[in-house]
């Protein structure tokens, strides 16, 4: 009875482990969960590990039949490939109903390095919307907001030309609130590279009028003049603000390259 | 001069740890290297049904040493990512490629990569960034060919878990995904080709699978834990430098086409400390090493992490003295 009901378990865990991987992927994906955990590129290949995955399952299912569980196999070791198969299965379900929607400021302070928090954090390009932007910028009213990014922020700090450019000049962006014990109050956005573990604080500095009420890791919409003042040789992005109010979180929390 | 220039931090040294982002973390891992992996297990399957063990041997190189400079070379040609290596090298070890060309290869691919290459000009563009990709590229080769030749003198049995060498003809009770259980066509069912591939394809996913879940925790734990300006006080210096670096490496578990964004932020290392982290993650990593386990006896991974980060340590500490 015993070994019976084992080898069912073990004939029908490779595909209940696959399956439940698949539907964890797939919820994941049609929540929008999953563009808080990777970068645009890798999104499509969780779906489609997902549909490959419960095609799998269907053919261990279809093609297979269990026969028996080898007669010498000690309970303990049978008992150790259970533990396998949870393993499998436990902490991924887990990690999907647990996992919060946005890492936390604890996490920001462990991943902020002293440099990143002013800023220095490379980006491969502007993102494309910002190229046009910078475009329409240059040859439109000078009193209009420019909405940008506060990545493209950054990428502008270290060029001189474009420095010139957008000193002064009015911009809008949105971010999170931070305010690090002893430092200035930033705009933070997270950068990331390929997927959540991997993302990196990018913030400019926020000077002017900021009242206001606001908790770490708000989302605040901010409008305000560039400024790329110059400290030890580092330029540091700020924003002299002149309008600040909550927003709502963008549908991609996360910049990616 | 190696106790000089301990600069006292300015941030915050400490945050605690927030277990949902853990939570979060794992989540991101294991979702972005599943898709890879399984990808690599389907390689894996195809290899083992379509290709005949004799042509890739025909294809290498008699003399193992031979064989180690082909894999370097490989590495440079066939790029691919650490999760998706290891069914591919398992399946390429039972069809008869020797162990240590199957490693070596397995080693440079994510080192050696191209794409790791690129993205490592890109993200010192505004530091030197040929330094840094010439860098890089020589003491990876350098710290690979090291590897490789001691590579060439481990026998196979003290290099391979015993399921790793088995399991190179078909109707194996071991392309069961589950050890002990011996599965059987179902009556009608007898698909040949199609069956082996399944059987391998969920076999080899669901085996490295297990690693990969255990590495991504660690990984997890310590890129939301580690409070990356611990190791700033020494980043400059000259001899903890490059050990800082390498610590870091270790602790992040980024990968080889990502690290170098993430590393050129970091003003409180120096050059050859930055070098040390691009040079030794790509070759082992926290989460690699559980990775490497799905194939490797423990004790063999052991010595694989001593040697790699050794030849890192070295290499970079070298440079570092320079005149």
């Amino acid at each position: 009875m015993i070994a019976r009901f084992t080898r069912q378990i073990s004939f029908f865990a490779p595909a209940a482990v696959m399956s439940a991987w698949a539907t964890v992927m797939l919820h994941t994906a049609a929540s929008g969960h999953l563009n808080r955990l990777l970068s645009p590129t890798f999104r499509s290949y969780v779906f489609t590990a997902a549909i490959i995955l419960l095609i799998l399952s269907a053919l261990h299912l279809m093609l297979y039949q269990p026969v028996s569980v080898t007669d010498a196999t000690p309970p303990s070791k049978r008992l150790r490939q259970m533990g396998r198969w949870l393993v499998l299965l436990l902490p991924v379900v887990a990690a999907s109903i647990l996992s919060p929607s946005a890492l936390s400021s604890t996490t920001l302070a462990n991943r902020t390095t002293y440099d990143s928090t002013a800023g220095v954090t490379p980006m491969p390009t502007m993102s494309d919307a910002s190229k046009e932007n910078v475009q329409a910028a240059l040859s439109t009213d000078p009193n209009q907001p420019v909405p940008m990014e506060v990545t493209d922020l950054v990428t502008i700090s270290h060029s001189p030309e474009m420095i010139k450019t957008f000193t002064g000049r009015q911009i809008r962006t949105i971010g999170f609130f931070a305010a690090p014990p002893g430092q200035s109050q930033k705009l933070v956005r997270w950068m990331m590279w390929c997927c959540a573990a991997d993302a990196q604080p990018v913030s400019v500095e926020l000077g002017g009028n900021t009242s206001g009420n606001w908790k770490d890791t708000q989302w605040l919409e901010v409008t305000g003049t560039a400024e790329f003042p110059s400290t030890l040789g580092r330029v540091i992005p700020k924003i002299n603000v002149t309008n600040i109010k909550p927003t709502k979180e963008p549908d991609e929390p996360y910049l990616s390259p | 001069m190696f106790f000089a220039a301990f600069d006292l931090p300015t941030g915050p040294a400490t945050a605690g740890i927030s277990w949902p982002d853990v939570a979060l973390s794992f989540f991101a891992i294991v979702l972005e290297g599943a898709p890879f992996l399984l990808l690599g297990a389907i390689v894996s399957g195809l290899v083992d049904v379509f290709l005949p063990a004799g042509v890739i041997k025909d294809w290498l190189p008699r003399s193992k040493t031979k064989g180690i400079f082909a894999a370097l070379g490989a590495g440079l040609i066939f790029p691919l990512c650490e999760c998706g290596a290891m069914p591919i090298v398992q399946r390429l070890i039972r069809k008869g490629v020797p162990p240590a060309v199957a490693t070596t290869y397995m080693l440079a691919a994510p080192a050696l990569n191209p794409l790791a290459m690129f993205s490592t000009y890109l993200a010192f563009r505004n530091q030197d960034p040929w330094l840094m990709v010439a860098l890089r590229f020589g003491f990876s080769l350098a710290v690979l060919i090291f590897l490789g030749l001691w590579l060439v003198r481990v026998r196979p049995e003290q290099m391979l878990r015993a399921e790793t060498l088995l399991g190179s003809t078909t109707r194996n009770p071991e392309l069961s995904p589950n050890p002990g259980l011996v599965l059987t066509p179902r009556p009608g069912m007898s698909l040949g080709g199609l069956q082996q591939f399944t059987g391998v394809v969920i076999r080899d996913f669901t085996g490295v699978l297990l690693f990969l879940v255990i590495g991504a925790a660690a990984a997890a734990l310590f890129s939301t834990g580690f409070n990356r300006n611990l190791l700033a006080p020494v980043g400059q210096n000259l001899f903890f430098g490059p050990l800082a670096g390498i610590l870091l490496a270790q602790l992040l578990c980024l990968c080889s086409t990502t690290d170098a964004f993430i590393i050129a932020a970091f003003a409180p290392f120096s050059i050859p400390a930055k070098i040390a982290f691009l040079v030794a993650g790509p070759l082992i990593d926290l989460k690699l090493y559980w990775l490497y386990r799905s194939a490797f006896q423990p004790r063999f991974v052991h010595g694989l992490w001593l040697r790699a980060l050794a030849a890192t340590f070295l290499l970079t500490l070298l440079y570092s003295l320079r005149p």
